[in-house]
């Protein structure tokens, strides 16, 4: 199963890889360089999704304190953090020709930045303690406290005057974007999810064999 | 605006490292995990 699920995120990421280089069209003002976007935002996208499963099990876990629920915890983060820093890197790389600069503290890429540095605390927390049910309560405090910055990133261009463009997916209005574009956002967007799945059930059978060797 | 074909490349090339670092990292783990003979 989860290696089905490998096989079909390495296809839709060639599908994705595809159409962004060779369906969508040549963005008319930025030129080439928009097609980081196919890039940057499914994985901020991604990263979202990850948080915010992290934060339901790090909720579960201390409503039930089955281990279970930190195991998805634990599996959602790392893929998080890999994905957040992907945001960061792509956007930095996409500013330096629009912008002119590699990186501005904008509040969308400081809350951003500060979405990376909290997750990484929750992975080096968890590294810090040994006994299994008072590292899972840690963490879930810090994973649910955590995910209070993901509305904060999401709505930091409309709630502060940013550098960053507002959001045009996931936004109060219509999106504005091409059919082809979004269309070739959507393929890339799907098969960053389906990657993440996959990492997610890896990194979860992981955890579940950490626990039986330490048990 | 000219097309940057230097930082398409840059920002795709490091995520493809990215994602298959991690790949590589999960199935070792899992491997060195599952012991000898074991598989996924």
């Amino acid at each position: 199963m989860t290696r089905a699920l490998g096989w079909l995120a390495a296809l839709a990421l060639v599908i994705g890889l595809g159409a962004a280089f060779g369906y969508a069209p040549r963005e008319a003002v930025q030129g080439n360089v928009q097609r980081i976007m196919y890039l940057h935002v499914p994985a901020v996208l991604t990263a979202y999704l990850a948080f915010a499963l992290v934060f339901a099990g790090s909720l579960g876990y201390l409503f039930t304190r089955r281990l279970g629920w930190d195991r998805l915890a634990v599996a959602a983060a790392e893929p998080g953090v890999l994905f957040t820093g992907l945001t960061i890197v792509s956007g930095s790389i996409w500013g330096k020709p629009t912008w002119g600069t590699w990186w501005t503290w904008d509040a969308r890429l400081t809350s951003t930045a500060v979405l990376f540095l909290v997750y990484v605390g929750y992975l080096l927390l968890r590294g810090m303690v040994d006994e299994p049910d008072r590292r899972a309560r840690y963490a879930a405090v810090v994973g649910i406290l955590g995910a209070a910055n993901i509305p904060i990133v999401h709505f930091s261009v409309k709630w502060w005057r940013a550098l960053h463009q507002p959001s045009t997916i996931l936004g109060p209005e219509p999106s504005p974007i091409a059919a082809p574009i979004a269309l070739t956002l959507l393929v890339n967007w799907i098969a960053f999810t389906l990657l993440f799945l996959y990492f997610l059930a890896r990194r979860a059978e992981i955890a579940r064999l950490e626990e039986s060797h330490a048990g | 605006m000219p097309d940057n074909w230097g930082y398409v490349f840059a920002a795709y090339g490091l995520a493809v490292i990215a994602l298959g670092a991690y790949w590589r990292r999960l199935a070792r783990r899992a491997k060195s995990l599952a012991g000898p003979g074991g598989s996924e």
